[in-house]
């Protein structure tokens, strides 16, 4: 009965915030689509080495270490993922590949080197652990923008405040969120995220910001788990763009045989 | 004889502590490395790894045996991998050293000793190595490279269902079609059910029986093939193998279990379907050494087709089914010529199988559940397993393998008394 009030209220809420920024919803959308493109679509093609550092609510810690490849196909559109795992020990030589796919479920391939199995997956929930750590898959390849409402909450020297508000509430675990966009890079900075008992349980924040030729680039990252405890940090290395990568190394051949002259430290 | 049982699972017990706290120091030396301002730089291309892990695996069986020992499964196992890359090639080699609780003796496994080199549009592998194609969860049709099905029923790692191939593979990459090429010049049999582990049901008996034989395996080549490309989201590939049927078949005429000859073709394919993944494979086994049928002493040709589907049903929850037929062709002929043709296969052999996958919400438990259930065959095999990751290092996993029939002869009813539960506690570095 509450859950069903809180909705109605959200929904309330929603309608007043879309009529009374109603003549800023192009530029909201534009503020948003030029988020994305920073966070996710930096150059025409990347290549980054990734570690994470897991801690659960008890402090144990775990790491994984892995090199990531990224093709886009169109701006703002599909793009091409690899994702080359070399720690820990169990996970070493796994192979994670996807088709992030605009108007359909992603495609996504892992490699099991132990069988020498090609695995399909099937499309899941995205909001699920991304290798056992606190951020979500979706944190990772970008949740795509036409999911959510958009609404500027405040604007400052610096950044904006935008409010969000799921359009499916059913399909995710958050009521709403707010994100931070810097104004000169549109780097997300900070974006917190409210249960639906609105309850801040979830916060990501970029806690390093680098400019690689010639594009802000989240060099390293944190993401907490405010309810439960528990928290994972990424940082990035080895980051080059508009590298000219072949679209064929994004095949089933590299699962087996990673291209190594794209995965080699310093490339 | 006892006294001496003891002293080599001491041994072992040593083995194991004294590897394990090696790896233990080496890891927290390297923990504190790895948050630390820079990063390692020890994964430069030319330096060789070791890696691996130490793992003690325990099983019992579930019911008394007339034919086996109440262990099922003993091990206490160290893997070593390494692998170094020079000149353009890639050398790898992975290998386990174990003494086996059920054979009470040290036994080596190499799964791999390979070189690989890559020029354009052509990969080359030679050597040990592992090797998997087609469409099928645990269930094979275009995949004729060995399984190692007394690991699989044993509650070994998922990894060990594969046997390595002593093979060359050659690859070939077009953007119209793809192209592997495997050509194994000695013939690698599955690690079939022969009595070490297990009781099965003896055709050249009739009964069942643990008699721990080796069939005569010919000493010729296999040929695999596959061609393989995407449109889109869907998946297409067609087969092609000359070989031998890879568990035995066939009795020779001085009543030895042996493997007659086999070729096949076959196609799949698989892409999204609906929330899921939908596949589709089927292949034509031709009997090559019983091509009509009506030798007793040599399996018959058969059809074989699967049918598949996955999806994830709730958040963290995956279920997925598939539908199995294995049609023997001339049917008659064998009726007719069969010595017991109350015992022979089915003619349509069926299988349904389901999957369920549970992980929880860190991704450290995970629960499943394997069900291969045959209609015609009426029998069934149970899979329940769980498995904990503690941490980057320790890993506990569990499970059951359970086999109910109606008669001893069918391909799961035969194995009613090797009913199993088993645990392995794994330390990887």
């Amino acid at each position: 009965m509450r859950k069903l009030f809180a909705a109605a209220l959200t929904s309330v809420l929603a309608l007043a915030h879309t009529s009374a920024f109603a003549e800023t919803d192009a530029s909201v959308r534009d503020i948003v689509k030029k988020a994305e493109l920073a966070s996710y679509y930096a150059g025409d093609d990347g290549r980054t080495e990734a570690r994470m550092l897991i801690v659960d609510a008890q402090g144990r810690k775990q790491t994984r270490q892995f090199t990531i490849l990224r093709r886009d196909r169109a701006d703002g559109g599909e793009q091409d993922l690899m994702v080359f795992f070399s720690r820990p020990a169990d996970v070493r030589d796994t192979v994670f590949r996807v088709i992030k796919r605009t108007d359909a479920d992603d495609d996504r391939w892992l490699y099991l080197p132990g069988l020498d199995l090609v695995k399909r997956i099937s499309a899941g929930d995205k909001r699920t652990s991304f290798v056992g750590s606190n951020f979500f898959y979706e944190d990772v390849s970008g949740r795509n923008t036409e999911l959510d409402d958009f609404q500027l909450v405040e604007e400052t020297d610096s950044l904006y405040r935008l409010g969000a508000t799921p359009k499916d509430p059913s399909s995710v675990e958050f009521s709403r969120y707010v994100v931070e966009i810097d104004k000169t890079t549109f780097i997300p900075m900070q974006i917190e995220f409210f249960d639906s008992q609105d309850r801040l349980y979830r916060k990501v924040q970029a806690l390093k910001v680098e400019t690689i030729q010639g594009y802000p680039t989240v060099t390293y990252s944190r993401i907490e788990d405010l309810l439960n405890g528990g928290a994972t940090e990424m940082q990035f290395r080895h980051i080059k763009y508009n590298l000219g990568l072949p679209e064929d190394i994004f095949s089933e051949r590299s699962l087996r045989t990673p291209p190594r002259q794209w995965l080699e430290l310093g490339q | 004889m006892k006294q001496n049982h003891s002293v080599k699972k001491l041994v072992a017990a040593i083995l194991l502590t004294a590897s394990g706290s090696w790896a233990a120091n080496a890891l927290a030396q390297e923990e504190t490395d790895l948050w630390a301002d820079a990063w390692e730089e020890d994964e430069t291309p030319a330096a060789p790894w070791l890696h691996g892990f130490i793992e003690q695996a325990a099983g019992v069986r579930l019911q008394n045996s007339d034919y086996n020992k109440e262990t099922s499964v003993m091990d206490s196992r160290v893997r070593l991998e390494a692998s170094h890359y020079w000149q353009r090639w890639n050398f790898a080699a992975k290998g386990d050293l174990y003494y086996d609780g059920v054979l009470d003796k040290w036994r080596d496994e190499l799964r791999e000793a390979s070189a690989q080199t890559s020029f354009s549009r052509f990969d080359v592998k030679l050597g040990r190595q592992i090797l998997t194609w087609g469409t099928g969860d645990y269930i094979f049709l275009n995949d004729f490279f060995p399984k190692d099905w007394q690991s699989f029923f044993a509650g070994r790692q998922d990894e060990y269902l594969k046997a390595p191939s002593d093979a060359i593979k050659f690859s070939h990459f077009t953007s119209i079609i793809n192209f592997d090429l495997v050509w194994t010049p000695e013939f690698d049999p599955d690690n079939y059910i022969n009595g070490d582990y297990f009781s099965f049901f003896d055709r050249s008996q009739g009964a069942t029986a643990a008699p721990s034989f080796y069939a005569d395996a010919p000493n010729d080549d296999e040929w695999a093939l596959r061609f393989y490309r995407n449109f889109g989201s869907s998946e297409f590939a067609l087969y092609g193998y000359d070989g031998f049927f890879k568990s035995p078949n066939a009795i020779d005429q001085q009543g030895r279990y042996t493997f007659s000859r086999l070729q096949s073709l076959g196609a799949s394919w698989r892409q999204p379907l609906l929330k899921g993944i939908f596949n589709v494979e089927t292949a034509y086994y031709l009997s090559a050494d019983d091509t009509h049928g009506d030798n007793p002493a040599i399996g018959n040709s058969q059809w074989r087709l699967l049918v598949g589907y996955e999806q994830e049903l709730v958040t963290r929850l995956t279920g997925s089914v598939q539908f199995y037929l294995e049609q023997t062709q001339d049917y008659q002929a064998l009726l007719a010529n069969s010595p017991a043709a109350n015992l022979e296969p089915e003619e349509n052999r069926t299988v349904v199988t389901t999957r369920l996958t549970w992980r929880n919400q860190n991704d450290k438990l995970t629960l499943g559940l394997f069900l291969f259930y045959s209609p015609s065959d009426h029998d069934s095999y149970w899979r329940p397993t769980a498995s904990y990751r503690f941490n980057d290092q320790w890993q506990l996993s569990g499970g059951v393998n359970w086999f109910e029939g109606r008669d001893k002869h069918t391909f799961f009813g035969q194995f009613e008394e090797n009913n199993n539960l088993y645990a392995r506690v794994r330390y990887s570095f």
